[in-house]
């Protein structure tokens, strides 16, 4: 879609959030430490990125409980849950977004730390070095604020988003495509090709699971091939990179042969209309070279220039394997994305009046092993996604276990949906198995967390 | 006795101080062809009859450079660039020649690639052949790392001995490489008529048997002995505003946060001090067209003064940006915003008739009296300074910030006073301030205010250390200094320790070592360098400083 900037016909302009969070840390020696970000500072500053017409640097603002609210279910709440760093972040996001939907820049990129595209509706604590998930809250937040419905949520990490692909699953207006190195073979284990959404949703979660030692080359295919026409049939009137920088060949957490060059390249085919930082951990041989490319190429200006010392075109190529790999898998998900509609009625008639399944989740950095059940309505409305109900039970160590149900009603959801999501959440506020019962109506835009044990209610 | 003497596009004005207070002034016409004249004839009329033993400090501010570059009569100046891996730095235009050589340094300050010395002893006989007689070498990162700079200077001086040569990193060592670059440029083309100037002005001063120490003001309020000055030409721009914003923080109470008005014919240029600080742009200035790495205050120029055109627009008034003359009321053509001032009594300069006349020739084109129309002129101009004024503290509130506390902390701020200097509209700045909610202040001697605050300024200084402990060593941005540091857990009290030292040892190079006292602390970082779940080192920055302020031999303003 065109950017509200561009209806305007006014001239490119790309806006910037630099929050390195120089005084913020997970751990001394995490790699989400303060040095984080350090050369890439050094680097975007030394080319004097900030001072180019081009490019309007924007400050960072914290973004309120509520708009945490509104996308997860924090236990045992939001202000236990961020720390200002994290508020910051998302903070970060809202203000570019604002900004867009002004028409006062044409494109964004949120470069913060820390980062969010692990956490998941249920949030108990920091998964994949995530609290809160970044994207999620601007999306949730630029829907309700400026009606917009269709939006794109592009995954470039080299993780699987399994946090954003959760928070989204059911809902047949996100389309949320993630292509990350196989999860066989990497954190967090997930993301294959049979995860393609929701009963009422199928389609619009995208996984593309990637061979170890993916090139340029590879990631340019499935883009070309795979996720470029699948936009242009969704038509987004949003279109989101959940811009990890990992995939670098230099990455100390994974495998994969990405360049500087080829992320430059990746933002220009994808041409995001906001990008927000994700993980990348190799801050000195990547993360200064792959952002500086990053802004360039967002801002419209000549990236051919950005590379790594050690860099040359034509140091990483495709082995015929891989290359049989990756075709297999376009192949087999443009397959599936053209047979969406088809797959969709039969999954739903399958379903029955509610659609229910159970997780295990674990939490890496925090040690916590969190069981959910997940029950969505097979609402008859076609246009309304169900509401849904969650049940969570998380272990921490041993003796200490918080438990929870959650009502989330969508933005779009039906009159009765809406009814009923409401009947549930004031029916569990007495039932003594849950310490938290939480609610979500995205249409009042009303969020809730009720004590049992307190017996009291605050309301985002 | 202290003695200050600012340069104005109109005025040259001077005053001379004795005991915190102002008991001689002068002003007379500013002749940008002949700046030694004028600075002269100022001082010429406060000195008279004044034993000249008695004169312990004249502080005086020059437009030179300003007008130099403005007017394009600099030297011409090529610059040799060593950009590496990043932007494309072909297009980069810095009035002259730019040469491209290959070399890269990194953000660490390591070699990554050699400097192609053959490429520049080309670039540098393809430039003398173009008739450059000086050039500027650039390198990226070169401020972390000389070598490749300093290798550039030598291979230019070697097979060109008439050239000179200016490096980067004695420009600036801040981030920022095209502004390094254009700093140097600038300092390039400076420095010659500079360094004649100072000069001349050395000289006839001491013709004068004035044996005081002599100073120059810097567009960041302070002040750098005439001698130090000629290493530093291109600090001199801007250095009205600074001398303006240095008089109202000496007419005022300390501590305050005020705005700072000075209200010419055409231009009003707006300055804040916040908490008894002039506020700084937080990048450095341009200069013309250039975005450079110069420390100046924060100024905003506003296209509206007392001389502004007024145009009717329907039932309402425009004013600026261009000139109308001086107003009706002086003899000038046309009615202006000094005519509605007289007319409602807020100034009593000019003739009140035929600021009446001005007026109801704009109240016939409005469909109003003349009152009513003066009315109108004044409320538009008081609208446009307010917006002007809430416009830079919202651009002070939204400066970005790089950490959590940066974004927590910063809090809103709003004038508790807003002061009015220099000649002409002051009629203004009472109405300003009431709409502002601040109290309007204009001092006894608003119309020299910039002269004294060049008289009573101290000299500022920075200090940029930055320590990385992994690699072993240190670099001072401002001057290059480098140094080896051998304790890879080096604490950052030893940092900030070895930074006061630096700086103090900085102070004295430049004749201004009774103030390194005054340095203080702006920033202090540590970073733990982790490489495989191993602490290796660290990164050590440190900023320091010796703000903006006042000497101590200045009593008056309520400070004696």
């Amino acid at each position: 879609m065109r950017s509200p900037r561009e209806q305007k016909g006014e001239p490119k302009k790309m806006g910037l959030i630099f929050f390195p969070a120089f005084d913020w840390a997970i751990t001394p020696t995490h790699p989400e430490r303060e040095e984080r970000l350090l050369y890439t500072r050094d680097q975007i500053f030394e080319e004097g990125l900030m001072d180019l017409p081009e490019v309007e640097e924007y400050k960072p603002r914290l973004a309120e409980h509520k708009d945490v609210a509104r996308v997860h279910f924090c236990i045992p709440s939001v202000e236990a849950l961020v720390t200002e760093a994290h508020l910051i972040a998302a903070g970060s996001t809202l203000v570019l977004a604002d900004a867009y939907m002004k028409g006062d820049i044409t494109n964004a990129f949120a470069l913060v730390r820390p980062p969010g595209h692990h956490s998941m509706r249920v949030a108990h604590g920091n998964r994949g070095f995530c609290n809160v998930n970044n994207e999620a809250i601007m999306v949730e937040y630029i829907r309700k604020k400026y009606g917009i419905r269709r939006v794109a949520i592009i995954d470039t990490d080299v993780h699987h988003g399994d946090g954003t692909q959760e928070i989204f699953y059911h809902d047949p207006d996100v389309l949320f495509i993630s292509f990350h190195q196989d999860g066989r073979t990497l954190y967090p284990g997930s993301g294959f090709v049979d995860e393609q959404g929701g009963p009422k949703a199928i389609g619009r979660t995208i996984n593309i699971p990637l061979p170890p030692e993916t090139p340029d080359e590879g990631i340019h295919y499935v883009l070309e091939e795979l996720v470029l026409p699948i936009l242009k049939e969704f038509r987004p009137q949003l279109v989101v990179n959940s811009a990890g920088q990992d995939n670098h060949y230099t990455d100390p957490l994974a495998n994969m042969r990405f360049s500087a060059q080829g992320y430059a390249r990746l933002n220009e085919m994808l041409a995001p209309d906001i990008a927000v930082l994700e993980g990348g951990y190799a801050i000195e041989t990547a993360l200064p070279y792959v952002n500086c490319g990053i802004i360039l190429a967002m801002a419209g200006l000549d990236y051919s220039n950005v590379l790594e010392p050690d860099y040359h075109p034509g140091r990483f190529s495709m082995s015929r394997t891989m290359e049989a790999n990756i075709t297999g898998t376009v192949e087999y998900l443009q397959g599936i994305w053209e047979a969406r509609e088809k797959l969709t009625a039969k999954a739903v008639e399958r379903a029955g009046p509610f659609f229910r399944r159970r997780k295990d989740i674990f939490y890496d950095t925090d040690g916590i092993r969190e069981r959910q059940t997940e029950s969505v309505k097979m609402c008859p409305d076609k246009g309304c996604p169900g509401y849904m109900t969650i049940d969570t039970d998380a272990a921490r160590g041993y003796g200490h276990s918080d438990s929870g149900f959650g009502v989330f009603v969508p933005l779009f959801a039906c009159k009765s949906c809406r009814e009923e999501g409401r009947e549930e959440y004031e029916a569990h506020k007495t039932d003594s198995r849950y310490n938290y019962i939480f609610f979500q109506d995205k249409n009042r835009d009303d969020y809730r967390l009720y004590s049992t044990r307190m017996h009291n209610e605050r309301v985002y | 006795m202290l003695i200050g003497i600012d340069v104005g596009g109109t005025t040259t004005d001077a005053v001379l101080i004795d005991k915190g207070k102002t008991i001689k002034t002068s002003k007379v016409p500013t002749d940008h062809d002949h700046l030694l004249e004028c600075l002269m004839g100022a001082l010429d009329e406060v000195v008279r009859e004044v034993p000249t033993e008695e004169i312990e400090r004249v502080v005086l501010s020059t437009t030179l450079i300003t007008n130099l570059i403005a007017e394009g009569k600099a030297d011409p100046v090529a610059l040799i660039i060593e950009p590496g891996p990043g932007m494309n730095h072909q297009d980069l235009t810095l009035g002259g020649e730019v040469r491209i050589v290959g070399g890269a340094i990194d953000y660490r300050g390591r070699e990554i690639e050699p400097l192609d010395e053959d490429q520049v002893k080309k670039a540098a006989a393809a430039l003398s052949e173009r008739g450059y007689r000086k050039v500027a070498v650039a390198s990226k990162f070169g401020q972390r790392n000389h070598t490749h700079e300093e290798k550039m200077r030598e291979i230019v001086l070697r097979t060109h001995p008439e050239m000179t040569v200016e490096m980067g990193h004695r420009a600036s060592g801040r981030l920022n490489f095209p502004r390094r670059a254009a700093t140097a440029v600038l300092k390039a083309a400076a420095q010659e008529r500079y360094r004649k100037f100072a000069e001349e002005v050395a000289e006839a001063i001491s013709k004068r048997d004035i044996k005081a120490p002599i100073y120059i003001l810097k567009a960041d309020g302070g002040t750098l002995p005439l001698a130090t000055s000629v290493e530093y030409p291109v600090e001199t721009i801007f250095s009205g505003p600074a001398a303006s914003t240095m008089g109202v923080l000496a007419l005022t109470p300390p501590g305050q946060t005020s705005v700072v008005v000075d209200i010419g014919g055409t231009t009003t240029d707006l300055a804040l001090i916040l908490d008894g600080l002039p506020l700084i742009s937080s990048k450095g200035a341009r200069v013309d067209s250039h975005l450079t790495h110069i420390r100046a205050f924060a100024v905003k120029s506003v296209a509206l003064g007392g001389d502004s055109r007024v145009r009717a627009e329907g039932q309402t008034v425009t004013l600026g940006p261009d000139r109308a003359g001086p107003g009706f009321c002086l003899g000038g053509p046309q009615p202006t915003p000094t005519d509605a001032m007289r007319l409602l009594n807020l100034i009593s300069i000019g003739d009140e008739t035929l600021a009446e006349e001005a007026m109801a020739k704009l109240g016939g084109d409005l469909g109003c009296s003349a009152g009513e129309a003066a009315q109108k002129v004044v409320d538009a101009a008081v609208e446009i300074l307010v917006g002007e004024i809430d416009g830079m503290f919202l651009a002070w509130e939204e400066e970005p910030a790089y950490r959590v506390w940066e974004i927590l902390q910063k809090e809103k701020i709003r004038p508790q006073n807003v002061v009015g200097v220099g000649g002409g509209s002051l009629g203004l700045v009472p109405l300003v301030a009431e709409r502002l909610g601040a109290e309007g202040i204009i001092p006894e001697d608003a119309a020299v205010a910039n002269a004294i605050g060049a008289a009573v300024a101290r000299p500022t200084l920075t200090l940029s250390f930055r320590a990385d402990t992994e690699r072993g060593f240190y670099t001072v941005a401002e001057d290059g200094t480098t140094g080896e540091i051998r304790d890879k857990k080096l604490g950052q009290k030893e940092a900030e320790a070895l930074a006061k030292r630096l700086i103090v040892e900085r102070a004295e190079r430049m004749g201004i070592g009774e103030y390194a006292r005054e340095a203080e602390v702006t920033s202090s970082e540590v970073f733990n360098m982790v490489r495989g779940w191993a602490t290796t080192g660290r990164i050590l920055d440190v900023g320091m400083q010796i703000p903006a302020g006042l000497i101590p031999e200045w009593t008056g303003g309520g400070r004696g």
